[in-house]
């Protein structure tokens, strides 16, 4: 083999990687990503997210939460303005207390119900991720002033 | 008493400033003011000494708990045991940058100690590293002075998070921003090299010396934190894809790239344009990283104290360093007409693939982690882009590069041929004779055919290499010359690993009462009683678990939950027992009328992921003591 055949070669091998590379990211940023919303604009959001996996920021509404058999969980999800109820299975983490925020994914069983398979609260008791902390502030439903 | 501590506070504010104002006058051109670099030298080690000073009063604020401070008030409690008040200096926002600084300057110090470079060239270098040292003293300065005095009189702090509250996460930041630190100092190699028109060997020796070490610092630090979120979060899993495990990832392989086209430099001399790229690359993912935490864009479970005029500062940091870095490389970099010496198959052509392959994968992370932010601004929609993605993408890219990995370390520079090309085809073929066999018997599954075969492989492979091309004999030579080999066994060890424990996984969920028993594959467990125990600052409910084993050997786990009355926090404490073959991971769930909730997850050679980056870190120091 010409030492430039070998060469074409390698060019073309990287030349592959790379195309597969990118196929793969626009094939996974297509399908492998879930939206996440406030209560209040699942509710209003207009697209059919029925059986479509989401996740939903919000606060645990007080006297909300109730403990079914051991570890079997409901309890409501809110921003003040609208609330979704949520049912999980597991184990809950540990920061998760009724008025704390929480971020709950699942998929949404009909409009304002919620099959949890995952539940998570922040390491931080003050936990609310930016994103929805705005969208919060923006319906003035941020009351507290985190340092 | 009161005088006193506010004393340390203002001793270490002070020893700051005056380090920043030390570092000034080192950047003023030596045309206007001639100084002997003796002189030049011990001013830059006064600096250090000054802002070591300032880090070691806060400390000591911690130490004696000095709730004048309010950084101390904030994050300390009298309570905690002294080794977390020492580590809670730096386990919070102001007191982190502190240590970072803390560190440009003593990797300055380093290398002013052990540099043999020409006077020219090692003062260049120290004024870059002074001239990013004071960007980010001015950050701590402006933004996050960890010295501020509390405005009102307290008896006591409000605690450091109890989650933190651990020995492996006490040392992760030192470790890991000892990594991204030691970047910076590559990247002043780098740029004074530019400015200097010397892209020698010179430069490029101790380039690899500190990239080594860097990179060294950087896996041990990124592996504590996994180790701890594995046996603190309760969660069962050791990498979960978070945003800031992501940003610790980037600049990780990007120093790994830099890593092997140092050593390719050996055969060839036409890279180091890329070389003084990926420098340049490496510490600006170090600070884009930073900038992403710290400003609390991202989404993620690290939640620090977020300030809109400090991600502000880091961002105009960010563009600062790298834009300067970028423009020098453009403006300066020479242009050598050496050919690269391409073959089809030999090492040069190797470690190019290799390269691509890792850039692909920086490139592949970096989109999964900025595409929420991208996406919000443009749609002004949320997204979260999770594992899956991350799996989907990064794995299959990563592939090719492990199947080279195994051969690469025996090809040759200059020539297409393999030395005893016959041997690796042979035991090849056998390996996968043997693999495929195992998984027809056991339940099959392509990426656990995948990651197994392919981490045995670049085990046998790497030891293949070792017996035909050295040989055995007791001395340190013996190991530094098979290094190379040592590293890639490290990758192959910890590829069996992560594939088995993440595809093998199996968890049990039941109820349970005490003194019950449930029999799980191999083992009988059984739930024997509950303690409450007092501990320093916290209380502890345990369960007293024992487990059969299939050869009768009895073992205890004791997963508990920890209750910490200063922040009113709950933590779950997941109770493990390791062994080389598969760790039991307990934890407790919630009580209702004495029975409890119980997951039970056996994970399998979980054991090889931490030998793993052992033989990784360990082959890494060998690499640098090599020199």
């Amino acid at each position: 083999m010409s030492l430039r055949f070998q060469r074409l070669i390698l060019i073309i091998f990287t030349l592959v990687i790379f195309c597969s590379a990118v196929l793969l990211i626009l094939f996974n940023t297509q399908k492998n990503i879930v939206f996440f919303y406030t209560p209040s604009e699942l509710i209003k959001n207009d697209k059919n997210l029925l059986e479509k996996k989401v996740r939903i920021g919000g606060y645990v509404k007080k006297n909300s939460f109730l403990q079914k058999p051991l570890n079997n969980y409901q309890f409501k999800i809110t921003d003040n303005i609208s609330e979704l109820l949520v049912f999980y299975e597991g184990i809950l983490p540990d920061l998760f207390k009724e008025g704390q925020g929480t971020v709950v994914e699942g998929v949404l069983n009909n409009k304002k119900i919620i099959i949890a398979s995952k539940v998570y609260a922040k390491h931080d008791e003050n936990y609310m991720p930016a994103s929805i902390k705005k969208e919060l502030e923006k319906n003035n439903q941020w009351k507290k002033d985190y340092k | 008493m009161e005088k006193r501590l506010q004393m340390i506070s203002l001793i270490g504010f002070f020893a700051l400033c005056f380090s920043t104002i030390f570092s000034f006058t080192l950047l003023i051109p030596v045309s206007i003011f001639k100084i002997n670099i003796k002189y030049f030298i011990l001013i830059f080690r006064l600096s250090t000494f000054l802002v070591c000073i300032s880090f070691i009063s806060l400390i000591f604020a911690y130490v004696s708990s000095d709730f004048t401070n309010f950084n101390v008030f904030q994050n300390s409690h009298s309570d905690k045991p002294l080794i977390y008040k020492i580590t809670g200096a730096w386990g919070n926002h102001e007191g982190s940058i502190l240590l970072w600084i803390c560190m440009i300057s003593l990797y300055g110090f380093f290398y002013s100690l052990i540099s043999k470079s020409a006077n020219e060239f090692k003062i260049l270098v120290l004024k870059f590293q002074s001239a990013l040292f004071i960007i980010f003293a001015l950050f701590i300065i402006l933004t996050s002075n960890p010295f501020l005095v509390n405005s009102v009189f307290v008896e006591e702090g409000l605690g450091l998070n109890p989650i933190l509250q651990d020995p492996a996460l006490a040392i992760h930041p030192p470790m890991l921003y000892l990594g991204y630190v030691g970047f910076s100092l590559v990247f002043s190699l780098a740029i004074a090299s530019l400015f200097r028109n010397n892209l020698d060997q010179d430069w490029i020796n101790e380039a690899r010396t500190w990239s080594m070490i860097s990179w060294g610092f950087l896996t041990a630090g990124i592996a504590l934190g996994s180790y701890w979120a594995y046996y603190e979060l309760g969660w069962g899993g050791w990498w979960f894809w978070d945003p800031v495990e992501n940003i610790s990832l980037m600049p990780w392989i990007a120093g790994l790239a830099l890593v092997h086209s140092l050593l390719m430099i050996r055969g060839e001399q036409a890279i180091e344009k890329w070389i003084v790229f990926l420098a340049i690359l490496c510490f600006s993912l170090s600070i884009l990283g930073t900038f992403l935490v710290r400003s609390g864009i991202l989404t993620s479970v690290h939640s620090f104290a977020s300030d809109a005029s400090r991600g502000l500062f880091i961002l105009l940091i960010f563009f600062l360093t790298t834009g300067f870095g970028f423009l020098i490389f453009l403006i300066k970099t020479p242009s050598k007409k050496d050919d690269l010496h391409l073959l089809l198959i030999n090492k040069t052509s190797a470690l190019i693939i290799n390269n691509i392959l890792m850039m692909i994968t920086v490139f592949t992370i970096l989109l999964g982690t900025i595409y929420p932010i991208i996406i919000e601004v443009l749609t002004n929609k949320r997204i979260s882009v999770g594992g899956p993605y991350f799996n989907s993408t990064v794995l299959p890219i990563l592939l090719p590069g492990f199947l080279l990995m195994s051969i690469a370390p025996v090809l040759s520079w200059k020539t297409n041929q393999i030395k005893k090309f016959r041997i690796y085809v042979i035991c090849f073929l056998i390996l996968s004779l043997i693999v495929s066999l195992q998984s027809y018997f056991t339940s099959f599954n392509t990426w656990g055919f995948i990651g197994l075969i392919l981490g045995s492989w670049i085990i046998i492979a790497s030891i293949i290499s070792i017996m035909i091309r050295h040989r055995f004999s007791f001395t340190i030579k013996y190991i530094t010359s098979i290094n190379s080999f040592i590293a890639h066994i490290g990758v192959g060890v910890m590829i069996i690993g992560v594939t088995f424990s993440s595809i093998y996984q199996k968890e049990y969920n039941f109820n349970i009462e005490v003194g019950d028993k449930v029999s799980l594959e191999n083992e009988i467990l059984k739930f024997n009683d509950m303690q409450i125990i007092e501990e320093k600052n916290y209380q502890s409910l345990k369960a007293n678990i024992s487990i059969k084993k299939k050869n009768g050997n009895i073992i205890y786990i004791k997963p508990g939950k920890n209750y910490y009355p200063v922040s009113k926090m709950i933590t779950t404490e997941a109770g493990i027992y390791h062994d080389w073959f598969k760790d039991i991971y307990i934890t407790l769930g919630s009580e209702n009328n004495n029975i409890w909730f119980i997951r039970v997850l056996i994970n399998p050679l979980v054991s090889f992921i931490w030998l793993g980056v052992i033989i990784m870190v360990f082959s890494s120091a060998i690499a640098v003591i090599k020199k």
